[in-house]
């Protein structure tokens, strides 16, 4: 019965973690077309990191969880990062040539302009530091 | 593409409730080898869709919205997509749980597993399949399927907040 339980839990594991896998394919994908949209989005690249943030204005956890977060991580940067907001509803051109499907969305570009990390979905101020650190 | 009907409020908050219910229960089912587990959610998904709303998000109204535990995501789309949705799960579920009384476990696991994927496509990705699916048959005029998706929004995709109707 117990091996049995683990057996099927290790199966599980296996499934939930082929599904990651493909998830990761798709944020891959995603990262790809962001590298296209740098160029449409900066005349000038500001070589220094960027977040680009896809929001909308009715988006309830965009205000109370991913715009503190956002203002978080730039008090805590300063002036060694830029964020840059873009409002999915003005400019849909912009959503669709980066790929976003849902908002929030937060793409973290290097200093080179390279996008490095995309968080489908709320990113709270840790995590975005984070990755902001390994760029 | 566009619509020319009125979009409705639809918190999304409720919806991702019923996912994660579903996801859950499925997911314990399949590791305790339990076939009255998706049975279950199965037929909470039949009442939902009788009652037309998401069969586990009772719980949300009740219980975690209230305190404050998931906060409501209001956005402008349709809801008929999302019932259909819920009705397809309801059937996978249903077929899956059959097979699994009458011994077929790969067959009855596999559409389980079918179900579970494509609810946590739609709660982690935001991406209703059925949802996807039911435009698709609106767009190739099947009777019943009346909709469009909100305008500018990929079919299946789930609408920014705003979206003009």
């Amino acid at each position: 019965m117990t091996s049995d339980i683990l057996l099927r839990s290790a199966i599980a594991l296996g499934i939930i973690l082929l599904g990651l896998g493909i998830y990761w394919l798709v944020n891959q994908r995603l990262l790809s077309r962001a590298k296209q949209g740098v160029a449409s989005l900066f005349g000038t690249y500001p070589n220094k990191p960027v977040i680009v943030y896809f929001t909308t204005p009715d988006c309830a956890p965009c205000k109370t969880i991913q715009r503190p977060a956002l203002d978080q991580v730039s008090k805590q940067l300063g002036e060694k990062l830029e964020v840059v907001e873009i409002d999915a509803t003005e400019r849909p051109d912009l959503a669709k040539t980066w790929g976003v499907m849902s908002v929030p969305t937060t793409f973290l570009l290097n200093s080179r302009g390279e996008a490095c990390y995309v968080n489908n979905g709320v990113a709270r101020a840790d995590k975005l530091i984070q990755q902001l650190q390994t760029l | 593409m566009t619509t020319s009907q009125p979009l409705q409020k639809v918190d999304h908050s409720a919806l991702k409730t019923n996912q994660l219910f579903i996801i859950f229960i499925s997911l314990i089912g399949f590791i305790l080898n339990q076939p009255l587990l998706p049975a279950f959610v199965a037929l909470v998904m039949g009442i939902g869709a009788v009652l037309k709303t998401p069969g586990f998000g009772i719980i949300y109204k009740s219980i975690l919205k209230p305190r404050g535990w998931m906060k409501p995501d209001v956005v402008d789309d349709n809801p008929e997509p999302h019932r259909f949705s819920q009705i397809v799960g309801f059937v996978f579920l249903t077929a899956g749980s059959a097979a699994l009384f009458l011994g077929s476990t790969t067959l009855g696991w596999t559409l389980v597993w079918i179900v579970i994927a494509l609810a946590s496509l739609n709660a982690f990705g935001g991406f209703c399949v059925g949802c996807a699916v039911y435009y698709w048959l609106a767009r190739l005029n099947v009777p019943g399927f009346t909709k469009q998706p909100p305008a500018g929004v990929i079919p299946g995709a789930k609408p920014k907040a705003g979206a003009i109707a």
